[in-house]
């Protein structure tokens, strides 16, 4: 036991005791970290406003037996702009219950907090591209190991005739390999959601508002299938 | 383990925000040694406010009548509403002795993380009562939290088109307070909201 560095981005938090709060971070070195951070609801707290959800701080930490203690928190990215539009604030919502969902604690996850940190900071800075959140939702089953396949056939590795995608199978279908449960797909989303999953989240290929809807259903439906549970962020509607 | 009557009073203690089992047996064994009286008038406090209070029609606040103590006072201003995410919320507004119109309780606050939408919450009633009351000003004063500023942003969002005036409370220094001691982001805010003098 003693004091320790470590950084993270918020995740999200829950009241403790009577003025405590619990924070939930992702560290790159130490997945998730739950910490106490004393007497933040008092609005005399000089820290309640750097802990807040998608702030990247850097953080000292005492070590107790079951939950450290925050003892020091200095911010590396306060992401402030995304506060005040609802729209990205939903999308980093997303982000954020995505990033929860697949990390763990005591487990290295330096892939996931490099896409959580350029996620929050692309819909920060530039224009907000609608299907943002499709895009890192991909990049989110890349970094889990489930990337869905569109470029080839997840059956016979073909690259023509691809008309269906299998939740299942994680990826498109040709016509000959179609499965009962595969959904159509209208020609060229495949195209576009593999455009999406290719590129740089700050530098996404221009928004196609014909494929928008389904690239985000298809997306969801995937993640909600592998990461077998809801994701909650989605259901609130701006 | 206690005797039954007693653990029983315990674990209901502990279900209480903010008491754990040590606070709960303490509770516990304070009221078993209290006089008879002092025991009961406890309980009775307890059935009686669950009994007579309930919700305000119009505003959502505690009260034991059909509207509350605010919404009755015909001196209030009823063009102006303060939306709080909870009923305690007004007491601390009304303590300021600055707001004389009406509140409006949503019932807590949208939670992108926790799914927490806007129908859980008491937006539309609220939309209704913009129209119905002939409101000019809705004053958003929810937690200067990421869930009260989905909430404010969503609100604007959802009155603004019925051209009513949005506002939110400004976010700064504390009163009495050292501009040292302030963190980045509250001074941010309090730069960010800066006013003429
Ligand atoms: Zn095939
Ligand atoms: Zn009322």
């Amino acid at each position: 036991m003693g004091l320790r560095n470590d950084q993270g981005i918020v995740l999200r938090g829950f009241p403790f005791g009577e003025a405590d709060r619990v924070v939930v971070l992702l560290s790159p070195n130490h997945g998730k970290v739950r910490a106490v951070a004393k007497g933040v609801r008092r609005t005399k707290s000089r820290f309640g406003g750097r802990l807040e959800p998608f702030t990247h701080v850097d953080l000292v930490l005492y070590e107790g037996r079951n939950l450290d203690t925050i003892t020091q928190v200095s911010v590396i990215e306060a992401h402030a702009g995304l506060r005040g539009d609802l729209d990205r604030v939903l999308a980093a919502g997303t982000m954020v219950e995505v990033i929860d969902a697949v990390t763990q604690e005591n487990e290295s996850s330096l892939r996931a907090f490099l896409l959580l940190q350029r996620g929050l900071s692309a819909l920060d800075d530039g224009p907000r591209h609608p299907d943002m959140v499709a895009a890192f939702l991909l990049k989110a089953a890349d970094v889990v190991g489930i990337a869905p396949a569109f470029e080839h056939c997840a059956g016979c590795g073909r690259t023509a005739d691809l008309t269906r995608f299998s939740f299942a199978a994680g990826g498109v279908l040709c016509e000959r390999d179609r499965t009962p449960g595969a959904v159509a797909l209208r020609p060229g989303l495949t195209g576009y959601l593999a455009g999406l999953a290719r590129s740089d989240l700050a530098n996404l290929p221009d928004h196609d508002a014909g494929f928008s809807g389904e690239a985000m259903g298809v997306t969801r439906r995937f993640i909600e299938y592998h990461l077998d549970r809801r994701l909650k962020s989605l259901t609130v509607d701006g | 383990m206690y005797e039954a009557p007693v653990q029983r009073l315990i674990d209901e203690l502990a279900r209480l925000p903010g008491i754990g089992q040590k606070s709960a047996q303490r509770l516990a064994f304070h009221i078993l040694h209290i006089e008879a009286e002092d025991a009961n008038r406890l309980a009775g406090a307890i059935v009686a406010m669950r009994e007579q209070v309930r919700l305000c029609r119009r505003c959502f606040n505690v009260t034991d009548s059909e509207e509350c103590t605010i919404c009755r006072d015909l001196r209030r201003d009823s063009s102006e509403v303060c939306v709080v995410e909870r009923a305690q919320d007004i007491v601390v507004v009304e303590r300021t002795q600055e707001f004389r119109g009406r509140y409006h309780v949503l019932g807590g606050s949208i939670s992108p993380i926790e799914g927490i939408g806007p129908d859980q919450l008491r937006m539309r009633e609220l939309v209704v009562r913009v129209d119905d009351e002939k409101i000019v000003e809705v004053i958003v004063a929810t937690n200067p939290t990421v869930e009260g500023d989905t909430t404010a942003l969503y609100l604007a969002r959802l009155l603004k088109p019925l051209g009513v005036k949005v506002t939110r409370l400004a976010s700064g220094l504390p009163v009495g307070g050292d501009l040292d001691y302030a963190d980045e982001i509250t001074l941010g805010r309090a730069l960010a909201g800066r006013r003429e003098l």
